[in-house]
């Protein structure tokens, strides 16, 4: 039987059913997966998912080198043994008969979708020519390369080879619009990592049994939807020890549905609400009293004039500077020696005037720009009702240690950094930071690598002098500069414009680059206008049919990595091999060795050890770069992987609560947070030095941001708004937003059966009573559109939604690939999306969600989109999830 | 007689369906479309923002009573008096579907491939190996379990035992005597049988 099921798959390989999405001469011939075995035992195969972000440790079956079977490994901390849907749709992705297999060239025209197979070698000479040519003729800077849309192994392998080619500009569709304002709220207030749980965060929630947490706030995220196995199954075991949620998130999702307070905010308008949490701790005076008046910067005098803290001194080595406060004592400014001076007692409140000059401490700032938004404001512009808004604070500063997970939500609209900052202050006020029960903490970490999960060597000291100002978008939005990232909608815009220079080859790896931009059409008009795309990826999407050369990459059972999860390292191990892919990190590699070849002075070097030291030499294999870091557990990458998962610490031991209370030898003081002033900056001052240098992400010192970023967070009402004086709602009256969905990450595995078949298609919620006013039903096919395109999605007419709000998720339809749609333009809701200003001051996040829409009913799905289970039978591998019907078709 | 049963606690889960819809498809290779397990949303009921939802994962409900046995011209359906699972012996089986359409939860569906009814038999091949059924052992939010209901010490009895009466519900009974049981502690049970549940939803139909 085994045999019989070996020999269909090895002739389903033969015929894969791919015309269907991809055509070309000669681009599909016989080829057989590389490990396939005549074994009949079942091998085991410890392994971690890359489905999402999430990396769950797996248990993958295998049988004559075909994975039949997976699970979750109990091992992992953090999933506990458990798989969700995505990870569990693995085998189908990686035996998908519409892989990419080879390296391909394009035959014809651009977007006609007609390849021919040729060899790496030859793949990666063309491009490394072209390369070469391109920055001879026009500077590296003219090279772009881009990342995202979900399948992810290692964001930094794409910045390190433009820093070694000598570009600046690589860009990712999240960034900006995905955690990246979290990560840069948190880190430049207390330094440590932010409670984004979808990210494999707030891991104080991973021991449920020890934790004293009380009550958790999931503002803008639901981890039922976004990693279930993990972080979803985390908040089912809080709630059932009796933990306190609430939901901020303007669907009824299933941690709303059982949340104490589910409060279902108006698309956008987040900042509103948060400020609003924080004038009630403050008025109240629900904050900890002792962390806010000895840990956070808030009693230290801000100078109006400037904006910045006033200091008495700079500091010498491992020591802040010494600021100054009001003393209430001998009412008169003092300076307060860090850590603090029980002889002073510091205002907060007031204003003082010394030599003519006012001065204000900095809990009075931030008293004075909360103050506007009271509970009954933030209900009128959050669409809530105000004293839900309360019973929801109460609950928070009531059941404490307490703790706010702050989601993508409010990373998808211009107020993002200022969403992340206001967050950061609510827990940061309760005291919710390195203590037993706090998602805000500085665990230890196993040391194996500098940032876990991230082990690429960025390289920055490899960019050549000068290029760095030419990171298009980012002297402006600065803070894009912590993750060494371009501006997405500047790249694009330089591309049309040639201003300030004219971008001219891309490189690409993503899940469709044209289902995660927003506003898709205004990119393909970019595209048009490139000499050379390069697109690499495990199997077509969208953005492979405007591509010169496509390549094959890995699915997550044919890679390796190194996983931290808490305090355990596991391996991520190729379970098998199939075709001719190849890892992702090492094609950046063997481009640069190419490059290299061709004589890139800077891809020369790369391959030097000494000269890159720390930075790593360039790897000719994944088991030579890993090879480099479990050398300091005394193993190389095979052992390693064979003898993972390793506890490196026993769980009370890696738990490292109150760092900022260690007592630091060199100065005899405690080490306090990983800021400047080594207290919780809830007044960001250092906003204000990377608006106008860069400092301290940027490697060198930049021209000053048009105007200062601001210390403090403030509310932006959204550009396309419902309310106001402008006549664009009456037009388009519903707020539109999106958010995740169990079945696919950003925007991968819309080509899995098993998954296509519980979400065929993109559903969208309208309220019963708004569907009314549309003459919808249930189930109707319904026209959206914006100022910028219009789609098609099917009604869900839910009570779950505001009337004035409808939700979506992201969507592109692998189906109609080889249409002149080229699948993304039927069902995807970023051809509705809004990239163009304005953008958040800091990063330049532009709009994905919170903008106008109106809806129609109409009456068909789009021509070619699939919508019943037997319509993806063509996408099922061979002998997996398969039927006997399958396989005859299979042996035609 | 042992009776070997599956319970969900409600309060669990998350409706996330990787367990109980993708696990269970995969280890059992179902074709498209039909499954041996459903994921039904029991809401949203009341009207916005006054809600309740909660997720109900549906298989064989192993009925003391099965009609789908009673019904079958072969006796290819059978309850087993080893685990009191009812199973479908799929050489004996003729297709005729009538245990299909004697299930009042549309719990079993036709094997077009195979050409008999096909159903969950909380994975006896997983069992006789010593492993959970798939959907239990892949459940995020873990609100599935299986035991033997008839044995007090069993962790379904115990769980059982610890939700308490009030809190235990089965599928509405038409003399079939559902064996299947549902802990839901925080949230108002709704008696409509799921797939009618479903279809009145569809059609606007309220809940209040």
């Amino acid at each position: 039987m085994e045999t019989q099921k070996l020999q269909q798959y090895r002739e389903a390989l033969t015929i894969p059913g791919l015309e269907a999405a991809l055509t070309g001469p000669g681009a599909f011939v016989s080829c057989e997966p590389h490990t396939v075995t005549e074994d009949d035992s079942i091998k085991v195969v410890k392994t971690c998912c890359r489905a999402c972000i999430a990396n769950c440790g797996v248990l993958a079956y295998v049988k004559n080198g075909r994975v039949i079977r997976l699970e979750g490994n109990p091992e992992d901390p953090m999933s506990k043994g458990r798989m969700c849907a995505k990870g569990l749709a693995g085998i189908q992705a990686l035996y998908h008969p519409n892989r990419n297999k080879y390296p391909l060239r394009r035959v014809g025209a651009r977007g006609g979708n007609k390849w021919k197979r040729i060899s790496w070698d030859e793949a990666l000479n063309e491009i490394a020519k072209k390369l070469m040519e391109t920055r001879e003729k026009y500077g590296a800077e003219t090279v772009f390369c881009s990342t995202g849309g979900g399948g992810n192994p290692e964001i930094w392998s794409i910045a390190r080879f433009c820093n070694i080619f000598g570009t600046p500009n690589w860009f990712e569709p999240g960034c900006a619009q995905c955690y990246l304002p979290r990560v840069l709220s948190y880190t430049m207030m207390y330094g440590g990592v932010d409670p984004s749980i979808a990210d494999s965060n707030a891991l104080e929630l991973y021991f449920p049994e020890d934790t004293p947490i009380q009550c958790l706030v999931l503002w803008g995220t639901s981890p039922a939807y976004s990693c279930p196995a993990s972080g979803g199954n985390a908040v089912v075991e809080l709630r059932a020890k009796g933990v306190k949620t609430i939901s901020v998130d303007p669907r009824f999702t299933p941690d709303a549905a059982k949340a104490d307070v589910w409060l279902p905010i108006r698309p956008g308008t987040d900042v509103a609400l948060l400020l609003s949490w924080i004038r009630y701790i403050l008025a109240h005076q629900l904050y900890d009293s002792e962390i806010v008046r000895k840990w956070t910067n808030l009693p230290y005098l801000v100078d109006l004039e400037t904006k910045k803290l006033v200091r008495a001194k700079t500091g010498g080595d491992n020591e802040p500077d010494t600021f100054m406060v009001w003393d209430q004592k001998t009412n008169s400014m003092q300076p307060m020696e860090y850590p603090w001076n029980d002889q002073l007692d510091p205002a907060l409140e007031g204003c003082f005037t010394v030599d003519g000059k006012e001065y204000k401490p900095a809990y009075q700032l931030l008293w004075e720009r909360v103050e506007p938004y009271t509970l009954e404001k933030a209900a009128s512009i959050c669409w809530l009702d105000a004293a839900k808004i309360e019973e929801a604070i109460k609950l928070f500063t009531e059941y404490t240690p307490s703790g706010l997970a702050l989601g993508v939500a409010t990373d998808q609209t211009p107020n993002s950094v200022q969403a992340a900052m206001a967050a950061g202050i609510i827990d940061l006020l309760m005291g919710n930071v390195e203590r037993p029960g706090s998602l805000l903490q500085r665990f230890r970490t196993s040391g194996v690598l500098k940032m876990p999960n991230y082990p690429v060597p960025v390289a920055t000291k490899m960019l050549p002098k000068g290029q760095l100002k030419k990171r298009l978008g980012t002297n402006e939005y600065k803070g894009l500069h912590i993750w060494y990232a371009g501006h997405p909608s500047s790249i694009r815009d330089a591309v049309l414009t040639g201003e300030p220079y004219q971008p001219r080859v891309w490189i690409d790896r993503s899940g469709n680059k044209l289902g995660v931009v927003a506003e898709s059409a205004k990119w393909v008009e970019a595209i048009e206008k490139l000499d050379f795309i390069v697109h690499v990826y495990m199997y077509p999407t969208s953005f492979s049919a405007y591509a010169d050369i496509l390549l094959p990459a890995e699915e997550w059972l044919e890679t390796d990595m190194i996983v931290e999860t808490c305090n355990k390292l596991f391996a991520r191990q190729a379970v098998t091999h199939l075709w001719e892919t190849m890892d992702e990190t090492l094609f950046w590699s063997r481009l640069a060795k190419k490059c290299a070849e061709l004589g890139h002075e800077g891809c020369q070097k790369s391959f030097d050890a000494e000269f890159m030291g720390e930075d790593l030499a360039y790897w000719d294999s994944m088991e030579e770069f890993f090879s480099h870091f479990t050398k300091v557990v005394g193993m190389d990458w095979k052992e390693f992987a064979q003898k993972a998962p390793f506890e490196y610490l026993p769980k009370d031991e890696w738990r490292s609560y109150y760092v900022y209370k260690n007592v630091d030898p060199k100065t005899g003081k405690p080490q306090g947070f990983n800021t400047p002033s080594k207290k919780l900056e809830l007044y960001l001052e250092s906003m204000i030095d990377l608006s106008r240098t860069g400092q301290p992400f940027a490697a060198e010192e930049l021209p000053p941001a048009s105007k200062d970023y601001d210390p403090l967070p403030y509310y932006l009402e959204p550009f396309e708004s419902p309310v106001g004086e402008d006549e664009l709602h009456k037009e388009y009256p519903l707020v539109m937003t999106n958010g995740r969905v169990p079945f696919y990450h950003h925007s991968t595995l819309r080509n899995v059966a098993a998954l296509r078949e519980l979400y065929p298609v993109p559903e969208i919620w309208i309220n019963p009573k708004t569907a009314e006013t549309y003459g919808i039903v249930h189930g109707d096919w319904v026209s959206v559109e914006s100022l910028r395109g219009k789609i098609t999605a099917k009604a869900c007419v839910t009570e779950g939604i505001h009337p004035g709000v409808v939700f979506m998720e992201r969507f592109w339809n692998p189906e109609t690939l080889d249409t002149e749609t080229h699948g993304w333009k039927e069902m995807n809701v970023n051809v509705l999306t809004k990239s163009t200003a304005p953008f958040n001051d800091v990063v330049g996040t532009y709009t994905l969600r919170g903008f106008q829409v109106k809806i129609s009913k109409t009456d068909a799905p789009p021509k070619g989109v699939w919508t019943k289970p037997e319509d993806f039978k063509s996408w099922l591998p061979i002998g997996v999830g398969a039927t006997s019907d399958q396989s005859k078709e299979g042996k035609r | 007689m042992k009776q070997y049963v599956i319970l969900a606690d409600l309060d669990r889960c998350i409706g996330c369906k990787g367990g109980c819809q993708v696990a269970c498809k995969t280890e059992h290779e179902i074709a498209l479309g039909p499954s041996r397990s459903r994921l039904y949303t029991m809401g949203p009921t009341g009207t916005f923002p006054n809600l309740q939802m909660y997720f109900l994962p549906l298989m064989c409900q192993q009925c003391e009573n099965p009609t789908c046995v009673q019904v079958c011209p072969t006796g290819a359906c059978y309850k087993d008096e080893a685990d009191g699972v009812i199973k479908i012996d799929r050489e004996t089986c003729i297709g005729c579907q009538s245990c299909k359409r004697a299930c009042p939860y549309d719990a079993i569906f036709f094997n077009q491939e195979l050409r008999v009814s096909d159903k969950c038999d909380v994975c006896s091949e997983r069992r006789a190996e010593g492993e959970e059924p798939a959907c239990v052992r892949n459940c995020s939010g873990k609100a599935l379990m299986f035991g033997d209901i008839n044995d007090p010490e069993s962790e379904v009895s115990r769980a059982i035992k610890k939700a308490g009466a009030d809190h235990v519900y089965a599928l509405a009974d038409f003399g079939n005597k559902p064996m299947g049981r549902f802990i839901l502690q925080k949230g108002q049970w709704i008696s409509t049988l799921p797939q009618e549940f479903e279809r009145e939803q569809q059609k606007g139909g309220s809940h209040e």
